[in-house]
């Protein structure tokens, strides 16, 4: 039913005055993929969405619809679906005329608007709100409304601006994963704008990172969150964050304050032949142990902890400065002050350079 | 606990009954027991107790019947209310909407151009129509046209009965109170979300289109009240009119609104009938207060009215 539609980004870039909003955007998103766009707010992921359903014009670079040029044109031609973060319903129209408005500017005959409302409202489960004012719904049956009124024209592209983000934190799971089973299912080609990661992690095909207006990196969910090329990608996914330690390569050591381990195995060779002296060590939390006793590790001092009840997040002191989050299991007990070893898993240790936050394996 | 509450109340509210009362309700009672006595003249000492009962009243009626001048007051009051009421309501509208489609500094720059008016003293704004639409060939536009050859001899605009003085009196008013629904439209078209413009420009909708399905439809408490408001103001204003009037602009009769000649009968040349002017106040007051009552009605004014978050204890 929908056509065929991938997205090329070549060299985007949009000015709003002196501010540059988007900085050389190049991206590509396949047809029928669930494209994420994820970044802190003011990253600029929301201007590159407005971008490409033709709300903002590009100061420079141009925009492909499959093969076709859309940079000039006009957001109606473009065929795109839009799903706002407020979900943006006429407050002034039932649900039924909410879902029907884009049918009758595209001055469709009554019956094929009545035909495609209720099909599209069947799909998403409100059928029995139609006679409804928005006002009268909860904010999850409103963004069902707002995301039929996007499907009903059965646009090529769907383009949702942080869709989950109004919702309460249970029904957001809950949407979640409906989400993503109804965009494989009518495989449309989807932007997905968040500043979510777990959201962006659960749904999408492929994330891209934006930060200050450049995508620092794209890749598939596996990718970016276990093989991040930049500090912030790392840091930006994940919760808690992946732990960063100041530390200084020593022939194959790696000290970090009074400790010293040896410096992983995928990382010997990098090292030599970069010839770096000071590294960010970089681990996640669920990617370390606590050892009491001797071995090679990460000495500290047992800071605090919380149990979360199947696991706990037990905070140590590196230095008196310096903190770690690393999970325990849960029934382990810990005390304040105590002194532990942590032990990373070698294999997912990150390091990555100090002046540039880049992990060292993207190095040329 | 009832005494405290109402010690704060009383607290609270003592200035506005204060305000009202001094110069609202006791003019007002006043100007009805005037509207009942035979005053002339300011000359309270022999008038001022002479109750005539409804006396003034029938003959304003006698007049509304029978006198031309008042049955063109009358006339002139119906057309001038009406008419500058569509003129500052539309165009106030049609403005905020048409600065709602522009750029930020344009917008700002029309909005101010159109302030003008409103902004300037009476007596210079009105001064500048009456050299504009002087009936002699030092008019502006009797000028002009003259130039351009249209018309070979100046035309009295302001003298020709009835729709000459009217159309001037429309005009000079109706540029005065369209910034008042500019203002008001404006920053109620601002509070509406700019998604729901953004999602309908994305479905394929015009500016038109926008307008008329999302924005006015938004808007209109703000239309009524705009409304309700310039209807009572254009019942009750008189000093434009009363310059041009005064300045033989526009004819006297059909330049005349019952506001003015309220104003005339009490404190205008020649003989000053205060009980006849107190009468006509009184039923010009009447239609103001029922004018309001419907539109109140209309707009369901109670529903805008919340219950007090917590008690007042």
């Amino acid at each position: 039913m929908m056509g065929m539609v991938g997205i090329t980004l070549e060299e985007i870039t949009k000015k709003f005055g002196n501010f540059t909003a988007l900085n050389k955007i190049n991206l590509k998103i396949e047809d029928k993929e669930f494209m994420a766009l994820l970044g802190p707010s003011g990253s600029g992921k929301s201007t590159l969405l407005y971008t490409i359903a033709g709300i903002y014009k590009p100061s420079s670079g141009k925009i492909y619809f499959n093969d076709k040029d859309v940079t000039e044109t006009p957001p109606k031609d473009r065929n795109v679906g839009l799903v706002f973060q407020n979900w943006a319903l006429y407050p002034h129209m039932r649900v039924f005329k909410n879902i029907a408005f884009p049918l009758e500017l595209k001055k469709s005959s009554r019956n094929e608007i009545e035909k495609k409302v209720r099909e599209v409202a069947k799909m998403l489960h409100i059928d029995h709100l139609l006679d409804r004012y928005p006002w009268q719904l909860s904010g999850g049956q409103q963004q069902r409304v707002a995301i039929a009124r996007a499907l009903v024209k059965e646009p090529d592209v769907l383009l949702l601006d942080e869709p989950l983000s109004n919702l309460d934190a249970l029904l957001r799971l809950e949407v979640r994963a409906e989400l993503k089973r109804l965009q494989k299912e009518l495989g449309i080609t989807t932007i997905y704008v968040t500043h979510d990661q777990a959201e962006a992690l659960a749904m999408a095909d492929r994330i891209a990172i934006i930060r200050e207006g450049k995508i620092l990196q794209v890749g598939d969910p596996d990718e970016v969150y276990y093989k991040p090329m930049y500090k912030f990608v790392a840091g930006f996914l994940g919760s808690p964050p992946m732990n960063f330690i100041h530390a200084e390569v020593e022939g194959g050591n790696i000290r970090i304050y009074q400790s010293k381990i040896s410096v992983p195995k995928q990382y010997r060779e990098i090292i030599k032949r970069l010839e770096i002296t000071e590294v960010l060590f970089g681990f996640r939390p669920h990617d370390a142990e606590i050892i009491r006793g001797e071995r090679e590790g990460i000495k500290g001092e047992v800071y605090s902890f919380e149990p979360l009840g199947r696991e706990q997040i037990v905070t140590i002191a590196v230095n008196s400065d310096v903190f770690v989050k690393v999970f325990a299991p849960e029934g382990e007990h810990f005390s304040f002050g105590e002194k532990v070893t942590i032990v990373p898993n070698e294999e997912r240790v990150i390091l990555f350079d100090k002046k540039t936050e880049k992990a060292l394996e993207y190095f040329p | 606990m009832k005494g405290k509450k109402l010690q704060t109340l009383s607290f609270f509210l003592s200035p506005m009954i204060i305000m009202v009362g001094l110069f609202y309700l006791i003019p007002l009672i006043f100007t009805i027991y005037i509207s009942f006595t035979k005053m002339k003249n300011w000359n309270t000492e022999k008038y001022l107790s002479e109750v005539v009962g409804f006396y003034n009243y029938q003959r304003l009626f006698h007049m509304f019947q029978h006198d031309p001048m008042i049955k063109a007051i009358l006339l002139t009051t119906v057309i001038f209310v009406g008419i500058t009421l569509i003129i500052n309501v539309l165009g106030g509208l049609l403005l905020a909407l048409g600065t709602f489609f522009v750029n930020e500094s344009s917008a700002s720059a029309i909005r101010l151009l159109w302030l003008l008016p409103r902004m300037s003293p009476i007596a210079v704004y009105s001064l500048v129509w009456y050299y504009f639409f002087h009936g002699s060939d030092i008019g502006t536009l009797n000028s002009i046209l003259m130039k351009l050859g249209a018309i070979s001899t100046p035309i009295p605009w302001g003298q020709m009965t009835p729709w000459g003085a009217w159309s001037v009196i429309i005009f000079v008013n109706g540029l005065v109170g369209v910034s008042f629904g500019m203002i008001v439209f404006t920053s109620s078209l601002n509070q509406i979300p700019k998604e729901l413009v953004i999602a309908a420009r994305v479905d394929g909708a015009s500016a038109w289109q926008i307008s008329r399905r999302i924005l006015i439809p938004l808007t209109k408490w703000h239309f009524l009240y705009v409304l309700t408001w310039q209807f009572l103001s254009l019942l009750t204003t008189y000093p434009h009119l009363f310059l041009l009037v005064e300045w033989d602009l526009v004819n006297r009769d059909y330049g005349t609104t019952l506001a003015l000649y309220v104003f005339n009968t009490a404190f205008g040349r020649g003989e000053q009938d205060q009980g006849l002017a107190a009468a006509a106040a009184v039923i010009l007051s009447i239609i103001g207060i029922l004018g309001g009552f419907v539109t109140l009605k209309v707009l369901q004014f109670e529903r805008m009215i919340h219950e007090p978050r917590g008690d007042i204890e």
